[in-house]
């Protein structure tokens, strides 16, 4: 099999999948799998292709998005930017080359929203990528991110992160005790009883559930 | 210098009338010039706690719609005669006065008082709005309840985005369920709030009895909550007065109301 009919570019907006369209999709959809299965350092989860408009009929897009969405990479079709992926024609076929990685994810932190102040009932903050709160999220107060959500205070509102079907986005606070925690399509609720945990904790998906877990800070 | 202060609190029932009757008669008493504004237009109480109810002429929605000027439709107290209230209509409702107008209003009347004094309707609509526009800061009242907590909350998010400063009112504590443990404590609204408060008042039977008079709890020097409105009143002078403690029945005072004192 050609290693030629999918290759992985880097760009400014992350990395772009380049395709030949002469191959057949089938092919195509094969080599994918076994780049993912291959390269699992290097398409860390949460990382973001793109792919240029007008290259994949809508099913094969679909089909892409699910086969990206098994190991937890966001696969989407670039917005129309003329040239923005052919400015940067350097390879990033190689997995250990960090400094591509690195720039994927800048590609995202670009996205954060910063919020200087506590969040309270009935205000919401929603943002296409991670969110920062530097304050409280107060019960009543609703936190929807479309990446991960990092709360410098105590979290007792509801909070989304991964609202666009990120399951690799995390939630971290340093009191966690939200009335819901929502990650991607999943949903976990609050005990009827609870304590206010002295440490910083972190909310993500673990084997199809939402689990919490004590972190350093 | 005047201070146009508005008392507000999202929640309906939780004492902002009470609280705005009590402060404007506290400062009174300190001889201070004060009008009361009563904006809760088609539900208006103020004047009842007050006693004030038979003396009304022209109301507020008279003075917006200029069919009376301010100074007309100001109710002189009886006792202290430096205390006024501006009633609002009981027929007209809240969509009768704009924001914009009461902010004029407002800035009329302004150099002629020492405190106004601006008692918010509840809810978040066009009468809270109307109320807090010309107001220098607020105060919000809240009770020791999660509902009344979550409004104040949302409240003060609004008062915040109009660059309001906020002092708080914690209205109605019964020190004794705080003691077991079965209503909020000041540490747990704190924790929520995080506003300065300026007042911690215990539930007293007598605001209750005063409110029927029409005599603020305030004036009555054997009332625990008209001791702390005091207290608020001083603290809104510039006064540092420390927090009343309150006193929760032990097993001695348990014994005399069983044998009747």
């Amino acid at each position: 099999m050609s290693e030629e009919i999918v290759k992985f570019k880097g760009s400014r907006s992350g990395l772009v999948l380049v395709l030949d369209t002469t191959a057949d999709f089938a092919a195509i959809e094969q080599d994918i799998r076994t780049k993912l299965e291959s390269g699992s350092n290097f398409f860390r989860r949460g990382t973001v292709i793109q792919v240029l408009p007008g290259v994949l009929n809508e099913e094969d897009t679909a089909k892409l998005m699910k086969l990206f969405h098994q190991y937890g990479v966001i696969f989407r079709i670039a917005d129309n930017e003329p040239a923005a992926a052919e400015t940067v024609a350097e390879t990033a076929a190689e997995p250990q080359q960090p400094i591509t990685a690195a720039a994927a994810d800048t590609g995202l932190t670009q996205n954060m929203t910063v919020v200087n102040r506590t969040v309270r009932s009935g205000q919401e903050v929603t943002s296409q990528g991670a969110v920062l709160i530097c304050g409280n999220v107060n019960p009543g107060a609703e936190i929807v991110a479309g990446g991960s959500i990092d709360i410098r205070g105590t979290c007792r509102g509801i909070v989304h992160a991964g609202a666009y079907g990120d399951t690799s986005a995390f939630v971290i606070a340093d009191h966690l005790m939200p009335v819901q925690i929502r990650i991607a399509g999943l949903i976990a609720q609050a005990p009827d009883q609870i304590e206010k945990p002295d440490c910083a904790e972190r909310a993500s998906i673990k084997d199809g559930q939402i689990i919490i877990e004590p972190i350093e800070r | 210098m005047s201070e146009v202060i508005v008392i507000t609190s999202g929640k309906g029932g939780v004492g902002k009338t009470t609280t705005t009757a009590n402060l404007g008669v506290g400062l009174a008493m300190r001889g201070k010039k004060v009008v009361l504004i009563d904006t809760d237009t088609g539900l208006r109480n103020l004047d009842l706690l007050l006693g004030l109810e038979r003396r009304i002429v022209y109301t507020l929605v008279d003075v917006i719609q200029k069919r009376a000027t301010y100074e007309q439709a100001l109710v002189r107290h009886k006792k202290y005669t430096n205390l006024f209230l501006l009633p609002t209509s009981q027929v007209a409702d809240k969509t009768a006065i704009n924001p914009e107008q009461m902010a004029e209003l407002i800035a009329q009347m302004r150099n002629d008082f020492d405190y106004i004094l601006i008692d918010c309707p509840a809810g978040i609509e066009q009468g809270f709005q109307t109320a807090i526009i010309g107001a220098d800061w607020a105060i919000v009242v809240t009770m020791p309840e999660i509902s009344a907590v979550r409004d104040a909350d949302k409240i003060i998010g609004r008062l915040q985005a109009e660059h309001k400063e906020i002092k708080l009112i914690v209205n109605r504590i019964r020190p004794q369920m705080v003691k077991e443990g079965t209503m909020l404590d000041m540490t747990s609204i704190d924790d929520i709030l995080s506003i300065e408060c300026i007042g911690q008042v215990p539930d007293d039977e007598k605001v209750v009895d005063s409110a029927n008079r029409g005599v603020p709890v305030v004036e009555w020097d054997s009332s625990q909550a008209g001791q702390a409105y005091r207290n608020i009143v001083g603290r809104m002078c510039g006064e540092k007065i420390s927090f009343m403690e309150f006193p929760t029945e032990g097993f001695f005072t348990r014994l005399k109301h069983v044998f009747g004192h």
